[in-house]
């Protein structure tokens, strides 16, 4: 069965729950209690966002949510801003290593936190274009998304892990 | 109801506490609290699920009233939804309504799965009392924690394995030093004796200078020069025999290290390795244990050698001439203060360096081994390229740790010089107007002492370097050293196993992100032959990886024969195991020795009846060097049929009490899939067996089919009767049927 792409204004959702979409195709046909799944969380957050139902199965995939009508645009950034938590560091507020265990307090858009990173080299990575991410002991996700735009005391503190 | 105190993850704040209890019922009392991390528009803030026996509170600061109570009467499902970074505790109520109540990351999940079950299972009428036992088993695993660095501990009480060793490096690596202490010793007293015959000859140019050769004495002067002759030969013997002690101490320094580190590296689990790329772990073995040698060497050494030379130069100096010697001594605060922010400059540089070489060496056992594979798909410019980049990446940063590590001993070196230039003026002025008692050959003799003295300074500069460098490396190699163990507390409890499998209430995941296995509870009798089926990704080798302790940290019991496999000794409980994978493992070694690998022992008579068994020996009888042939890289040289056979033999030999087939014949075709089915009946009779199979055709001795489907067990029961429920497994066989009639006809068509 061929796969179904959503571009322009082919479909159009509106929210059932909070990270649940109805689809209305172009055709008239309706598929209810979608969940908006992000097929690339890390490199393209923006293009092919999976339709799934509650059973795990896929009934369409939005090629680029930008190209979207915009209430249906706004129904799934919605939707996957509610399902994706990953705070945005906009700053290194303390850094500790003690027993083999980094600590963090950041600053971050979500509020101030303090997260311990197990190992530096599995849990931090950097990316080529800047961005850094963190994975913290309980597996929560982190974005650093420029670091070279970092405060000088925050970059001072990150440069001893990256 | 009542308990002693109220279970809490954390210190429940002030605030939230009285407005718990401002909403609490004169009788209700709070069983356990949940402290969160996250308000339900996702802010971090202080919230808490507060759980009592007849209902529940939650706190968020903002909500409005910051407290919303509900009755456990009025619940009809209670759920936690993980999302990506966070999830949320849904709960439906008996008139159709839904509300997500609390909001937390993955710190909390674990707990608030725990108290979704509780209000679940109080609501369905089942006793809070019971229920609570649960929760306070749970508690008290969670709670279960290294007060220092977080870590879990394996069990209530236990030291900490990662605090516990992290004392001092140098005291770590004692250990490694200890074997090799006469030598060393040695070493530094040949040492001792070089330096100090090395702090002779400047006296005697002295002497030239001042009285040889203005005396014209040639008596003296051929004395001298033997004299020194003789203090050359000392010094070089001296120091090519102990170069030579020191070069085989350090070997046998670091092959030990190694060794340690390769054994350790064998008996981590393997959720380390999920975490760790087995470059960075190859990396540690091979390059970062001869880095800690040297440094070792280094310090165990070189330090008291150039303490001693620096020491003894200064005296002499200040013999010579006390206030020349002050004047030699100005650089040296520069040096030190250089040193430290030197220090502090370079160690993440170390660290970078570490990481990209480790990424280098990440390519190489990645692509190296994959060699087939990169050549089918013509990917070599592509691996080249790939390699390149990451090469690159390293040579940047290690240009950028250069600039720091030769422009600073160099400014070093320039005040050094600059300290001569002090001497030559001053001591060159006091030897011009006869004043200070400073002749010239007194002023040559200091110089020499001097130069020789800014040896152990610049010694004492680059150490830091050296010890970042090391410390970097060490690091790395504890991070093997210090990890835990797979868990083997029960060590000599060897009990016999007839069979009996039971999974209590197991839940699983490998990180908290998403559960593989959800409250799976199943027995296995002895001797019976259970299929697994299930889609992929269903959770069916999670299971048998449970069963075989890969993975220890589940919730629930596994039982064999009612003893909890935690509590049987893990080498002698998974010896007792036969496991075929999908995809044999084999080893670069004989055909023989690839059957023997779990019998190392085994008569040759046991092995070649394995074989016969597994149906190998026919195949293994027709090669040119029949069991002595040798097989490549991951058992090159053998089809995936054969492959599978010599791994089939392997457990026949094994004679284990449990067998586990996972996708055992899923990689080959019907002809080796009937040989394979024949060998696998020959090996089960009589013995419990676990077979995973996507092809059901392989399940047809199972008397009993398990279906798995995202972690959770929806059908357990005889073949026949899940034939008769028409439920998954009657469908997976209706579409195997269909596919198998399809490719049958497709084949006749073919072959008409």
């Amino acid at each position: 069965m061929a796969r179904l792409y959503v571009d322009g204004n082919t479909a159009r959702f509106t929210r059932k729950d909070i990270c649940l979409v109805d689809m209305e195709l172009f055709g008239g046909e309706k598929v209810e209690d979608l969940e908006p799944r992000r097929l690339f969380p890390v490199s393209g957050r923006m293009k092919y966002i999976s339709l799934l139902d509650a059973e795990g199965k896929e009934h369409a995939i939005i090629r680029d949510v930008e190209t979207l009508d915009p209430d249906s645009k706004e129904v799934i950034l919605d939707c996957l801003r509610e399902y994706y938590l990953i705070p945005k560091i906009t700053g290194l507020l303390d850094r500790t290593e003690k027993y083999g265990i980094l600590k963090w307090t950041v600053q971050t858009d979500r509020g101030v936190q303090q997260l311990r990173i197990r190992n530096r080299n599995a849990d931090i990575k950097q990316l080529y274009d800047g961005r850094i991410l963190v994975r913290d002991s309980n597996d929560n996700r982190y974005e650093i998304i420029d670091y070279r735009k970092l405060d000088k005391n925050s970059l001072r503190l990150l440069s001893a892990d990256i | 109801m009542n308990t002693e105190s109220v279970l809490t993850n954390k210190e429940v704040p002030g605030s939230i506490r009285d407005a718990f209890a401002e909403k609490l019922g004169p009788d209700e009392q709070l069983l356990f609290v949940v402290v969160g991390d996250l308000s339900l528009k996702a802010d971090y803030s202080e919230t808490a699920l507060g759980v009592t026996e007849t209902g529940f509170l939650v706190y968020d600061p903002e909500r409005d009233d910051h407290v919303k109570t509900y009755r456990h009467e009025d619940v009809a499902e209670a759920k936690v939804k993980r999302m990506y970074g966070n999830a949320r505790l849904r709960v439906d109520f008996r008139d159709g309504t839904h509300e997500d109540v609390f909001r937390f990351t993955y710190a909390v999940a674990t707990l608030a799965d725990m108290a979704a079950t509780f209000i679940k299972n109080v609501a369905d009428g089942k006793a809070p009392e019971e229920e609570y036992e649960v929760v306070r088993a749970t508690y008290e695993k969670l709670m279960n924690v290294c007060p220092k660095c977080g870590r879990t501990l394996l069990h209530p009480g236990a030291e900490c394995i990662n605090c516990q060793s992290k004392g001092k490096i140098v005291k770590k690596l004692v250990k490694y030093v200890k074997p090799e202490t006469k030598t060393l010793v040695l070493c530094l007293f040949l040492s001792v004796l070089t330096t100090a015959v090395a702090l002779v000859p400047p006296y005697m140019t002295g002497r030239l200078v001042d009285s040889v050769l203005p005396d014209k004495n040639r008596k003296a002067l051929l004395w001298i020069v033997i004299a020194l002759f003789g203090t050359y030969l000392f010094q070089y013997l001296i120091g090519a025999l102990r170069g030579y002690l020191l070069r085989v101490s350090g070997d046998r320094i670091v092959l030990s290290l190694r060794n340690d580190v390769y054994k350790k590296a064998q008996s981590l689990p393997l959720r380390f390795y999920d975490k760790t790329s087995t470059g960075s772990v190859i990396n540690r073995i091979s390059g970062d244990t001869n880095t800690i040698q040297a440094f070792m060497l280094r310090i165990s050494q070189e330090v008291v050698v150039q303490f001693f030379l620096g020491v003894g130069i200064i005296v002499i100096m200040l013999i010579l001439n006390w206030r020349l010697t002050l004047l030699s001594l100005i650089p040296v605060p520069l040096v030190v203060v250089g040193a430290k922010i030197f220090g502090r400059k370079i160690l993440p540089f170390y660290r970078r360096i570490w990481r990209r070489w480790a990424g280098v060496v990440s390519v190489l056992t990645d692509t190296i081994p994959n060699i087939r594979v990169t050549k089918s798909f013509a990917g070599e410019e592509r691996t080249v390229e790939k390699f390149k980049s990451y090469n690159n990446e390293w040579l940047n940063v290690d240009t950028s740790a250069a600039k720091i590590s030769t422009v600073f001993p160099h400014i070093v070196s320039f005040f050094v010089t600059c300290g001569s230039l002090l001497i030559w003026s001053v001591g060159g002025g006091w030897v011009i107007s006869g004043t200070g008692g400073l002749t010239t050959g007194l002023l040559v003799s200091f110089l020499s002492y001097a130069s020789m003295f800014y040896g152990p300074v610049n010694f004492f500069a680059y150490l830091n370097d050296s010890y970042q460098h090391a410390l970097s490396s060490v690091e790395k190699v504890f991070d093997i050293l210090d990890a835990e163990d797979e868990a083997d507390e029960a060590k000599g409890n060897c009990p016999p196993i007839r069979g009996r499998i039971e999974f209590k209430n197991v839940n699983f995941s490998f990180d908290r992100t998403k559960k593989v296995l959800s409250d799976v509870n199943i027995t296995i009798e002895p001797g019976e032959i259970v299929g697994i089926v299930g889609t992929t990704g269903s959770g069916k080798s999670t299971l048998v990886n449970l069963l075989m302790r890969f993975y220890d940290n589940y919730e629930g019991e596994i039982l064999v024969d009612g003893e909890n496999i935690k509590n049987i000794d893990l080498q002698y409980f998974r010896s007792q195991i036969g496991y075929v994978q999908q995809d044999p493992m084999m080893f670069s070694d004989t055909v023989y020795n690839n059957i023997a690998y779990g019998k190392p022992d085994a008569h040759v008579e046991e092995v070649i009846h394995a074989a016969e068994v597994a149906n190998a020996h026919e195949f293994i009888a027709r090669q040119p060097d029949g069991y002595d042939t040798v097989l490549g890289e991951r058992g090159v040289g053998l089809s995936g049929g054969e492959r599978q056979r010599v791994s089939i033999a392997r457990a026949v030999l094994k004679n284990p009490s449990l067998l586990i087939f996972d996708e055992a014949t899923a990689a080959v075709d019907s002809e080796t899939e009937h040989l394979i089915q024949e060998a696998i009946e020959r090996l089960i009779s009589g013995r419990t067996t676990l077979m995973i199979a996507h092809r059901l055709s392989t399940l047809r001795k199972a008397n009993r089919i398990i279906v798995v489907d995202q972690g959770r067990i929806i059908e357990n029961d005889t073949p026949e009767a899940l034939m008769e429920l028409k439920g998954k497994y009657y469908k997976l066989v209706q579409i195997q049927t269909m596919a198998d009639q399809l490719a049958k006809s497709k084949a006749e068509e073919k072959f008409e």
